[in-house]
């Protein structure tokens, strides 16, 4: 008992933080089309960020996560949104997955050779105070994780349903021509988007990078598994790609500890299978038609 | 006689060697109810897209109470009272009937600002409920506007139309997929509305049925021309009329 409260709560700690990037795809998706295959590397690279902060400004940690959170919502939201999605979403959507794949590499490859090929450690955020749960030990770090992720959705969640400007991003994001001539500002509303995406990522980057160390190949591993939580979830949904994620990380955990930890990593890909042949649609997410 | 609310000044509009729309000119009083017919091809949506501002005219112009539409966006024609429905749903399937409503009013109130940190429904909650219930969609107040039968989501289009409290409607094909049950009731309401609120409509609408019973005044086009005008009854007995569109 004592060993699965502490997979459990560890799994969904991790799985929180899948969320928040598999929130991130679905948010992109919705607002204009876009498959972001370099989420992953969007995950990995805030770190890097607040680390030049840190050794090269001589910045302490919170000032350097703002640092970091600004280049973030400058390079990963509007940069990307206006030197790469802009210019490639006229040709289709499967040019812009291929460029965002190159991007990705471009990112993880350029973070090699700016910062080095070896793990960097990031400073923690939270103490690393280990709590006795009926047997268990359950770290504060985890829920610290937990909290800060479900927090920052469930803010998402609340803003996109009770503000103005929430209201106009998802009737932005459901029929831009009629948003447009309702006098919506569609072009700012994907901005807000691409934003809140980079944001998403830079919480995910300090929130994960104390656990798994900073290393510019941290989002390959990242960006699938939020793939496939969105997936999993549903990709039109954000509260499926929040279920989506907590899922995958319970499962990640439980299979590593009673099934195999060598075959842990092949445990969503079947979960993704599964899913796409019974109900492709996702967990809690809705059937869509799109005319081409 | 009051000053016309929407005037059309010899609009032609040309794609390549085709003229679909050729120096058509009319007035549109307040509180009228103009119907614009004529079989498919005779302009009529091009005519209206013109006048909407979604297409640019090849010659002419319109005036919304007195002032020219030139150049002005189609987000912006609601600023100049100015309201429409779609001849395709229109309304944002995901999101509530009452959010739906609200959308079709919030932009035009407000600053940048208090869009963000504001109220959330920029004080709009209970004008659009008012719509809401003179639709009669009370029922369906949080339902979202997607699971709505098509006739309901046109009731939906059309309380959107007047949430901005626009001095004339444009309605593209109104009438169009909706039962006979509902297109009663929606003719009702607008009726009623323009009755209580003098709101002026301009109707594009195929349905014969629909547009004899609601318009005051009818001007049917014919390869860009308009060839009659009149009320529904000098409409009904105009032979030219009955020859080329109500195969008579």
């Amino acid at each position: 008992m004592a060993e699965l409260i502490q997979i459990l709560v560890s799994g969904l700690a991790a799985g929180s933080i899948y969320a928040l990037a598999a929130v991130g795809f679905t948010l992109l998706w919705q607002a204009s089309q876009t498959i972001n295959f370099a989420q992953g590397e969007f995950v990995m690279l805030p770190a890097f960020f607040v680390l030049v902060g840190v050794h090269f400004l001589g910045l302490p940690l919170w000032p350097a996560i703002f640092f970091g959170l600004l280049l973030s919502l400058l390079i990963l939201g509007v940069a990307f949104k206006r030197l790469i999605v802009e210019p490639m979403l006229p040709h289709g959507t499967l040019p812009l997955v291929i460029a965002t794949i190159a991007l990705g590499l471009l990112l993880k490859e350029s973070v090699k050779e700016f910062y080095g090929a070896t793990a960097q450690p990031f400073p923690a955020i939270f103490p690393q105070t280990v709590y006795n749960v009926m047997g268990a030990s359950v770290s504060l770090q985890d829920i610290c994780n937990l909290a800060v992720s479900m927090l920052a959705i469930g803010g998402l969640q609340l803003f996109l349903s009770r503000t103005r400007t929430g209201r106009c991003m998802q009737a932005s994001a459901q029929n831009p021509a009629v948003a447009e001539i309702l006098g919506v500002n569609v072009k700012r509303m994907v901005l807000y988007t691409f934003l809140i995406n980079a944001a998403l990522a830079t919480i995910a980057s300090v929130l994960i990078s104390p656990i798994y160390l900073a290393k510019f190949s941290n989002g390959e591993t990242l960006g699938l598994v939020a793939f496939i939580a969105a997936i999993v979830g549903g990709f039109n949904q954000i509260r499926g790609a929040l279920v989506g994620g907590l899922l995958i990380g319970v499962i990640d955990n439980l299979s590593a500890v009673y099934i195999s930890a060598e075959y842990r990593a092949a445990m969503p890909l079947l979960l993704l299978i599964a899913i796409i042949l019974l109900r492709p649609q996702g967990l809690l997410g809705t059937k869509e038609g799109r005319s081409v | 006689m009051n000053a016309p609310i929407l005037s059309v000044r010899n609009i032609s509009k040309q794609f390549g060697g085709i003229r679909a729309v050729n120096n058509v000119s009319f007035d549109v009083r307040k509180g009228e109810i103009l119907g614009l017919i004529g079989p498919n091809g005779s302009g009529k949506s091009t005519l209206f897209n013109c006048i909407l501002g979604q297409l640019k005219p090849t010659e002419g112009h319109c005036e919304i109470n007195g002032k020219s539409t030139d150049g002005v966006r189609p987000a912006d024609l609601s600023l100049m009272g100015v309201g429409r429905t779609f001849q395709q749903l229109s309304v944002f399937p995901k999101m509530s009937v009452l959010d739906n409503v609200i959308l079709a009013g919030q932009e035009h109130e407000g600053t940048m600002l208090s869009r963000l940190f504001g109220k959330s429904d920029a004080g709009l909650t209970d004008k659009a409920k008012q719509l809401i219930e003179f639709f009669r969609l009370t029922p369906y107040l949080d339902t979202e506007a997607g699971s709505l039968s098509y006739g309901q989501q046109k009731l939906v289009d059309a309380a959107m139309a007047f949430m901005a409290g626009p001095g004339i409607v444009l309605l593209d094909e109104p009438a169009g997929g909706v039962n006979l049950t509902m297109l009663a009731h929606l003719k009702d309401r607008l009726m009623t509305y323009n009755r209580d609120h003098g709101t002026t409509f301009v109707v594009i609408e195929h349905n014969m049925e629909f547009v004899m019973s609601l318009c005051t005044r009818i001007i049917v086009l014919a390869q860009g021309e308009i060839i009659a005008e009149g009320s529904p009854d000098e409409i009904r007995s105009n032979q030219m009329v009955i020859d080329a569109y109500l195969g008579g």
